[in-house]
């Protein structure tokens, strides 16, 4: 029985094993795909990166913004319509051959970055309003929407400026807090709305208009919160005799406005805080470490010379730096003077430096000390032990 | 350099920092590859210095200076100060007209009278335009003598940007006030020349005189420290909120162009009962209601209007409302609060650099006096004459002692750790201590004074050397930043021996360290028996 179990234990481990090992096998040939056209890429990269390239963009989003403009007119969109038609497909032309050769780069890590999905969000967008007309007719209602969503294009100019771009990363962190502050509210919104409905919508001289269903709650209560026209909104409902009503609004009112959106500012303004110190903190660490390895590669280069030097010294052997140098110390003169004023020859410093191998000196000679005691408390112990020991074996032999 | 060591030696960076120093000092690459180089004997404070510099010149006048490339706090050098130094002005037998003026200007009686005179135009503009429109025959000599009075003040005012542009024509134009100065009283003069002309009295014309006039009392914002400094906090926080405005911009423009195509069925309704018809009718009516809504102004009001029209659908409308009011109003007008309050932070701790750099300095003085103190109280004898020497006109005698110092430091330290890596037990201490003292015994008194002190130190106050860590590492940045005063004057040789000897001491503490492990090593190993 036993037998049988493990037989079939081991087929199983067995073909386990198969399974894996031709995973394996797959997976890595998938992680060596190599792309063949790497001259072609590398090329088609130096493009992408390339001045003329982000100037060439950044010229095309700002004529399409301003011709999109123009276009709100219906009278210049009347005369000017061929300039129209050209320029539209001009701009659709270049928004998607920038999308394929930035694919073309990089396919995997295209979409890992923020701004590249943006791309092809607005991409989808230019061709809502074309793919609208073909399948639902030239009079859908809802085709001015599609064309005022073409605003949207002027986004892509995020991408190509540094500034607006770690201005939003420094904003979007505290986009979590926002959240939920946001989150906060429309839930004490929620509570609200239901209740005004239930006693302002619902009995018989109702207030439809402003409270007649939720969604409509739901917007005079955001009209308190934001404190516009609030009066009169309460006129009507004083109108209408309701008893509770004045304490209901003031009570929203402090909440949602009062503590609510001042509680946003604070918010804000602590993140803003942390966020930009985070940052100029990441720049100053970027900085020092950039001097750091330039110091590091003039005294490299130094070494370097140093060591040429001995090595082409054919005439005498050298064994060391200082016997390099040992001719030129002989042609140093004690009247020589010298005057420095850096700060490593400096009088100050030399004398802090002694200072401080002074107290280097003196805590290792109380070290010592310290050790020198315990070896000797040690070798007390050690003495002492021997004659416990002998102690207790002359015992056992009195017992045995 | 790593094949010319013995196996096992380990670079430390610090000994590379000092050999590395000890090359450029001594300039040996050049002297190594057979170029020969001149020592310069000077720095270039001693040139600056002018009994110094005249001393250098009527001795030898091919000396070489040391340049040495320090960030020095410079304070403030007013123009008179660059100008004094300028050759013209020097070869020059009487000083020049633009002296004069930049005196005058700078001079405080001055200063209180264009003060004075501001005031008195507001007067003077004030009882003007009370007195505009009565036509009282009594008050005409009054009238007179304020109408000269503005003529007076006007004329004063083109005077003083004459003088600021005898003083320095293009400075001028560098500092923005001065710019704005002279756009003011530009602006002033141009309707009262043409009212002389004789271009008949438009009322127009009228009119901007008196408003050119009004602003001439802007000035008065340059003149007074506190409020040009916050005038110009406000210009940097606005200037370091360029990016947020900028991305404002781009929402203003999209929300825009998107309300004028979502909402072409309201603006082409035929109803007569809209209130906000026209709100969205081309682009710039678009802006300014965009710009309505951001200030949440009659929002709600709007939006019923436009759900009054049953081609506009009342789902993308309240989007596009509710979208707008949270993004703009509440979120960016929130950023642009907390944008504002971390800059002004900023700005203030930037505009109060000055006396913090003042207090740096202070802490380091106050550091260096400390050090000389603590080196008083453990060496008596030996340092008290370099101290009298501070002032570094010569550290001759200091480089000597220094250099004993050293080599007797070297000596005990190479006895101390010869001893600890015998590791025997309790005669090491006595014999430690004989040792230390046959070498001090040999060298001179200054070092035996110095192995006392070490003596001495041993039984200072614990707390205090642990204070006296901190201490220095708080302080030395101020004191390395300091702005040197001193320049110490080594003697050649000295100086080389005192870089050979730092980096074999760094190589000697990190034996000492190491031996020291060894020793922890083997008082663990004890135990096991």
């Amino acid at each position: 029985m036993s037998q049988h179990f493990y037989h079939q234990n081991h087929t199983r481990v067995i073909s386990d094993s198969l399974l894996e090992n031709v995973s394996l096998l797959f997976y890595e040939k998938l992680w060596k795909f190599q792309r063949k056209d790497t001259q072609c890429q590398a090329f088609v990269k130096r493009v992408i990166m390339s001045r003329l390239f982000k100037i060439i963009m950044i010229s095309t989003i700002s004529t399409n913004a301003f011709f999109m403009v123009l276009w709100t007119d219906y009278k210049t969109r009347y005369n000017l319509f061929r300039l129209f038609e050209v320029s539209e497909l001009i701009f659709v032309s270049i928004y998607s051959s920038e999308f394929c050769m930035k694919l073309y780069v990089d396919p995997i890590n295209y979409w890992k970055d923020g701004y590249n999905l943006l791309d092809v969000i607005i991409i989808i967008i230019i061709f809502i309003p074309y793919s609208l007309r073909k399948i639902k007719g030239k009079h859908y209602p809802y085709l001015n929407i599609a064309d005022g969503v073409q605003s949207l294009r002027i986004l892509k100019l995020i991408t190509y400026s540094r500034g607006i771009r770690t201005l939003i990363t420094a904003v979007g962190q505290t986009a979590y807090t926002v959240a939920s502050v946001l989150i906060l509210l429309f839930v004490l919104m929620y509570i609200f709305a239901v209740l005004g409905f239930c006693l302002f919508g619902v009995p018989e001289r109702a207030d439809l208009n402003n409270w007649g269903n939720l969604a409509l709650a739901f917007f005079t209560l955001f009209s308190l919160a934001t404190v516009d026209g609030w009066t009169d909104l309460q006129q009507q409902l004083d109108a209408r005799n309701f008893i509770l009503s004045r304490s209901f609004t003031i009570i929203f009112i402090l909440l949602a406005s009062f503590v609510f959106l001042s509680m946003f500012v604070g918010v804000m303004i602590i993140h803003t805080e942390d966020s930009v110190k985070k940052l100029e903190r990441e720049l100053m660490l970027e900085r020092h470490m950039t001097r750091m390895e330039e110091k590091h590669v003039i005294l490299k280069r130094q070494q370097e010379e140093v060591s040429k030097l001995m090595q082409t010294q054919k005439n005498v052997d050298h064994k060391s730096f200082t016997e390099l140098v040992e001719k030129f110390k002989k042609t140093l003169r004690h009247t020589d003077p010298m005057v420095l004023d850096d700060f490593g020859t400096s009088l100050p410093f030399i004398d802090v430096y002694l200072s401080t191998l002074d107290n280097q000196d003196a805590t290792i000679y109380k070290l010592q000390e310290l050790y020198y005691e315990i070896v000797h408390v040690l070798s007390l112990m050690l003495e002492d032990l021997p004659q416990k020991k002998q102690s207790q074996s002359l015992e056992k032999v009195e017992e045995k | 350099m790593a094949t010319y060591h013995s196996v096992g030696h380990v670079q430390l960076p610090r000994a590379d920092a000092i050999r590395s120093r000890l090359i450029d000092t001594f300039s040996l690459l050049e002297h190594l590859h057979g170029l020969s180089q001149a020592v310069p004997r000077h720095t270039i404070r001693e040139i600056l210095d002018p009994s110094c510099q005249k001393k250098l010149m009527l001795g030898d006048q091919h000396q070489l200076v040391r340049f040495s490339i320090k960030p020095r706090h410079v304070e403030r050098i007013t123009h008179a100060q660059r100008l004094m130094s300028t050759l013209q002005v020097r070869c020059s037998k009487s000083p020049p007209l633009s002296l004069w003026a930049g005196w005058v200007l700078e001079c405080p009686l001055f200063r209180n009278f264009i003060i004075f005179l501001i005031f008195l135009n507001t007067i003077v503009l004030m009882v003007e335009i009370e007195l505009l429109e009565s036509s009282n025959t009594q008050l005409w000599p009054l009238k007179l003598t304020l109408e000269v009075a503005a003529w007076f003040i006007l004329l004063v005012f083109i005077l003083e940007i004459l003088l600021m542009w005898l003083s320095s024509f293009f400075l001028f134009w560098k500092n923005a006030w001065n710019v704005f100065d002279f756009v003011v009283t530009i602006l002033s003069l141009i309707p009262e020349v043409v009212v002389l002309v004789g271009v008949t009295s438009h009322s127009v014309w009228l009119q901007l005189l008196r408003i050119c006039r009004v602003l001439r009392s802007l000035k008065l914002f340059a003149r007074f420290h506190q409020v040009r400094v916050i005038i110009l906090a406000l210009v940097r926080a606005l200037k370091s909120m360029t990016f947020l405005l900028m991305l404002l911009l781009i929402f203003f423009y999209i929300f825009a162009v998107a309300g004028v195509y979502f909402f072409e069925n309201y603006t082409r309704s035929t109803r007569q009962d809209l209130e906000y018809h026209m709100f969205f009718s081309d682009l710039l009516n678009s802006v300014v209601t965009v710009f309505i809504l951001f200030t949440m102004d009659h929002w709600y009001a709007l939006l019923q209007d436009t759900w009054k029209v049953p081609e506009v659908s009342r789902t993308f409308s309240s989007i596009y409302v509710i979208l707008w009011l949270l993004l703009g109003s509440i979120i960016f007008r929130n950023i642009i609060v907390a944008m504002m309050v971390t800059n002004f932070q900023n700005i203030r701790n930037e505009l109060n650099e000055e006396m913090a750099h003042l207090e740096v300095q202070h802490k380091a003085d106050i550091f260096k006096q400390q050090i000389i103190q603590r080196r008083q109280n453990l060496i008596p004898e030996a340092q008290r004459s370099s101290i009298s020497k501070m002032d570094a006109r010569d550290a001759n005698q200091q480089g000597d002692s220094l250099d004993l110092t050293e080599a007797s430091k070297e000596e005990s330290k190479h006895s101390a750790t010869k001893e600890s890596s015998r590791a025997s037990k309790s005669k090491t201490k006595k014999s430690l201590s004989k040792m230390k003292k046959s070498a001090s015994s040999s060298s001179s008194s200054s070092s035996s004074s110095y192995c006392s002190s070490s003596s001495g130190s041993r039984y200072y106050d614990p707390i205090g050397q642990l204070d006296w860590e901190t201490h220095v590492h708080q302080n030395l940045p101020g004191l390395m930043d300091m702005d040197q005063d001193e320049r110490v004057v080594w003697p050649r040789d000295s100086l080389f021996r005192y870089f050979e000897l730092l980096e074999k001491l760094q190589y000697n503490l990190e034996e000492r360290k190491r031996l020291q492990e060894f020793a922890v090593q083997a008082l663990m190993n004890f135990e096991d028996k």
